[in-house]
Formats: C-alpha cells, sequence, structure tokens
C-alpha cells in the first residue's frame, strides 16, 4: 500500500504533506498570516516613508521610502516565520495531532524541512504583497536578485528555526510570546529598520554593530537599492553560520525527543 | 516465523522518576487478536507509546516483524497502525484531509491515497461527515475517523488503544466485525480494552499488566478457562484492582 518511491532517500510525498496540512490551518486564518502585515507593512511606509521621509534627505542617494521599505520588509519576514513555526508546532503539541507524524516513517530531517518548507511559502506571500505596496509608492527596487532570495530564504529559516525551538519549549500561549517581546521586536527595531548606524549616537554603534538583525536588513538594503554599511561577505558569512548552527540545534532536539516525546 | 512485535525487558522511567513500564517482555506472534490488559495506570498506553514512537523507552528493545522499533524506527513504522485512546487530531481539518494527511506522512500517492479512503470512508459510513470539522462530530464519528487513520497505510500491526470507547453498541459492533474481518485477512491487532466481553469475544491471547510488569500471560481459555467467573474473575484476582475496574466499565 505504500509508495516506496524516494528519490534521494527522502519521503517527498510525506514532505509536502507536512507542506499541504499547514498551508490549509494557514488558510483558516488568512487576516492573522497575511492581511495583517501587509497592512502594517502599508501603515509603516506610509507614515515614516511617505509622510516623514518626504522631509528627510536622501540616504545613499537614494529617498528615504526606498531606505525605509528593505527594513519594513526584513521586519514582515521575520516575524512571519517565527509565528508560522512557533505556533503550528505548539498547537500541534497542544493539542498532540504532532504525534501523527511521529507514528510515520518519516525522518526528523524531513519533518524539519517540512516545517521550514512552510515557513518560506508563508514569508514569500508576505514579501510579494510588501513589494507591491512598495511598487504602488514607488519604492520597490531589486538591485539582485539572487542576493534579495538569499536574504529572505535564509533569514525564513533562521527564524522558521527559531520558531520550532521555541515551539518546542513553551509550555504555555504566554512562553511562546516572551522571544517576540523581548527579543525579536525590540532587536528588529533597533537594527536599522528606519535609520543608518551614522545616525545613532556613537556610544550606541557597537550595540548595533553586535545586534544579528542589523546585517539581516543591511544585507536585503543591498540587495535592492544597493546601499550597505558593512561589508557583505560578513554579513553573508554570519547568517550561514547561524543558519547552520540552528539547523544542527533543532535537529538534535527532535533526534532527543524534546518537547516531542514523552 | 519472526513475531509481529516482540517487547524484551521494556523499561520507562518519566522525568519526574515515575516508573511507569517495569521489565515488560512480550511476544505477538502474526496473525494473532492479542488482549492486553490492566488496570487504569499500569502501563498498557506507554508500552504502546513506546513501541510507536510516541514515548522513548528508558531500556529494553521492541521489534516489530523483527524490525528495532528504537534504532530503525522508520522502517518499524512502516508496518504499524495506531489507534490511539485520545483524539490526537487537528480538530479544524475534516476527516478525508485528517486520513489524506496520514497517507501522505506514509509516503502513499495521491491515487493510493483517494483509493484507500473512499474504501474507509465507505466501510466505516463516513461519506456523509467527510468534509465536516472533526470537532463538530460526535464521539463515535470521531472514534471511526481515528480508527480509519489508523488503517490508511494497511499496517501489518494494528494497534487499538481502548478504540470502542464512548462508542454506542451498534458502532461497538460495526468495529468488531471490520476487526474480525482484517485480522482473518492476516492482520495482526494488538487491543487494550475495559471492556472485557470484548476481549473475550475477539481476542485469541491475553496480557495482563500491572504496575507495569506483566502478571499473567496465555491464551484466553488459559487464563479464563480455569476461573469460574471467566476472564473477568481472572483479571481482577491478577490486577487486585476491583473498585477501579468497574470504575473503568
Amino acid at each position: 500500500m505504500q509508495d516506496t518511491r524516494k528519490p534521494l532517500g527522502i519521503n517527498w510525498i510525506g514532505l509536502g504533506t507536512i507542506v499541504r496540512r499547514e498551508v490549509s490551518r494557514m488558510m483558516r486564518v488568512p487576516i492573522q498570516a497575511f492581511i495583517a502585515p501587509w497592512i502594517s507593512a502599508l501603515l509603516f511606509i506610509f507614515i515614516f516613508g511617505y509622510v516623514v521621509g518626504g522631509r528627510m534627505p536622501a540616504i545613499g542617494g537614494r529617498p528615504y521610502i526606498q531606505f525605509v521599505l528593505p527594513g519594513v520588509l526584513m521586519l514582515n519576514i521575520v516575524n512571519a516565520s517565527f509565528l508560522q513555526s512557533s505556533s503550528a508546532i505548539y498547537f500541534s503539541r497542544f493539542l498532540r495531532f504532532i504525534e501523527e507524524t511521529l507514528v510515520s516513517p518519516m525522518s526528523y530531517v524531513e519533518m524539519i524541512a517540512g516545517s521550514l518548507a512552510v515557513v518560506v511559502v508563508r514569508s514569500t506571500v508576505t514579501a510579494i504583497g510588501i513589494m507591491v505596496i512598495g511598487l504602488a509608492f514607488g519604492a520597490t527596487a531589486i538591485s539582485s536578485v539572487p542576493a534579495f532570495l538569499f536574504w529572505v530564504v535564509a533569514v525564513s529559516a533562521i527564524f522558521g528555526l527559531l520558531g520550532i525551538v521555541i515551539g518546542l519549549w513553551s509550555k504555555s500561549f504566554e512562553q511562546l510570546n516572551v522571544l517576540t517581546v523581548f527579543f525579536i521586536t525590540p532587536l528588529s527595531m533597533v537594527g536599522g529598520v528606519f535609520n543608518t548606524i551614522t545616525m545613532l549616537p556613537g556610544w550606541l554603534r557597537w550595540l548595533a554593530y553586535g545586534n544579528p538583525f542589523f546585517y539581516f536588513i543591511n544585507g536585503i538594503r543591498h540587495s535592492m537599492i544597493g546601499y550597505s554599511e558593512v561589508p557583505q561577505g560578513l554579513g553573508y558569512g554570519l547568517t550561514v553560520v547561524a543558519l547552520v548552527v540552528m539547523f544542527l540545534w533543532v535537529l538534535r532536539l527532535y533526534s532527543k525527543g524534546y518537547g516531542l516525546r514523552e | 516465523m519472526i513475531p509481529a512485535l516482540k517487547i524484551s525487558h521494556l523499561r520507562k522511567v518519566y522525568r519526574r522518576g515515575n516508573v511507569a513500564v517495569d521489565d515488560l517482555s512480550l511476544t505477538v506472534n502474526e496473525g494473532d487478536f492479542f488482549g492486553f490488559l490492566g488496570p487504569n495506570g499500569a502501563g498498557k498506553s506507554t508500552t504502546i507509546h513506546c513501541m510507536t514512537g510516541i514515548a522513548e523507552p528508558t531500556g529494553g528493545t521492541i521489534e516489530i516483524f523483527g524490525v528495532d522499533a528504537v534504532k530503525n524506527y522508520r522502517e518499524a513504522r512502516r508496518l504499524v497502525g495506531l489507534c490511539p485512546q485520545e483524539f490526537n487530531v487537528d480538530p479544524f481539518a475534516t476527516p478525508r484531509q485528517i486520513v489524506d494527511w496520514m497517507g501522505g506522512y506514509f509516503g502513499m500517492s495521491a491515487a493510493q491515497r483517494k483509493a484507500r479512503i473512499d474504501h474507509l470512508m465507505e466501510r466505516f459510513e463516513l461519506g456523509p461527515h467527510e468534509k465536516k470539522p472533526f470537532r463538530e462530530l460526535s464521539g463515535g464519528l470521531k472514534r471511526r475517523v481515528v480508527l480509519a487513520r489508523a488503517l490508511v497505510n494497511d499496517p501489518k500491526l494494528l494497534i487499538l488503544d481502548e478504540p470502542t470507547a464512548g462508542v454506542d453498541v451498534e458502532l461497538r459492533r460495526i468495529l468488531w466485525r471490520y476487526l474480525q474481518e482484517i485480522n482473518a485477512d492476516g492482520r495482526t491487532i494488538l487491543l487494550t480494552s475495559h471492556y472485557l466481553e470484548e476481549v473475550e469475544r475477539l481476542c485469541r491471547d491475553i496480557a495482563i499488566v500491572n504496575k507495569g510488569r506483566i502478571v499473567r500471560q496465555g491464551t484466553k481459555d488459559e487464563i479464563a478457562g480455569g476461573t469460574p467467573g471467566g476472564l473477568e474473575e481472572a483479571y481482577l484476582a491478577v490486577t487486585g484492582s476491583a473498585a477501579e475496574h468497574v470504575a473503568g466499565q
């Protein structure tokens, strides 16, 4: 009865089933998944990019609204990725339907890859919507498509993996929000969404360089408008290292059954 | 002949030190209809969870048709279908989605899934309800859905943890007939139930577990035959839990 064809030894049908299941779950809450971040992005772009930005000098030869858009985009990619995976894992644990995958012949890598594929789908759809909003304001530009895709996919995966860790760790809805409230929102806001490093007071700049969100925002901004405040290699390197470390961490948690098995 | 299930010296200790299963050994032959009995908290569900990957065994080995269920878990899982005691499903999903997704996890192609799901929906009379959210179904219908889900991959070993709890007499009899049919087709079935008449009617071999250990094992006749009160008396004699058993019913 079971299909034993598994190109590259991967259960592609199982992996695709995780994606189908989560997309179905996502489509039950389209306002929460897509409309809310699009409206939020629209307001940010309109207020900070258009109204306030109209009175700001150009940055790197680009209008301020073009400087702000990549930051707003990255802010929403991070949130969409983290919320998708953390809520998917937490709810499947809370309602125990995660046991469906545990009793199936799926490998841990397939389970993680399935979750991350959904994360990339959600953040990409969110990003496309924001790019369309940006177009309406004449703010959307892409200077390097491969670099842009790298930043969308890599950052989605990093925060998707972080969301899995929090989804496995949380024992209540309150804990599910801890990282967003105390880490993701503050660090992303001060990571250069609205300002350059040189706009910060001198004593605060070192903090910006130590903020991983700065490299993500700077990276996607460079791929869109060609403006960067640090060497690009540094951002790519840190991002790839973060991605590998996060993946290995999540794989270990799955292998040990942390938060999954009794 | 390789047994369908061979558990050797299984031990499961939960994080807080609670010993749920202690040195439990059990063999179920291929084609058997095996009753796994015991009072609440005896270790039945924990044993099942260790067999199916929901719990991590602390010690011992579990082999399913000769395949190590821990070291070679992917191969072992292919052979098993689990109908759990609790409804561990996405309550907003429909019965067809729930069964379809399970088939997908097992790597079944879309055509295979459709044929199998159509059969199961018809067999369990779920057709009129297949597009309703699971949470809107009655208890009996929910039970049918999780049973259909357990059968989607046509498992060689079917594990049923209290499959008829909260089910009306009519459905219970439908389930019994179906289980007898698939057992006659060669499927091995391991059944836990608090309904001893159900076990007496369906099972050929029985093991009784108490406080994490097997306290009695044999054929139905060996266990129930020597006691005037049949299986119930034999059960109460070895578990010493008359009050709990009555409450369970």
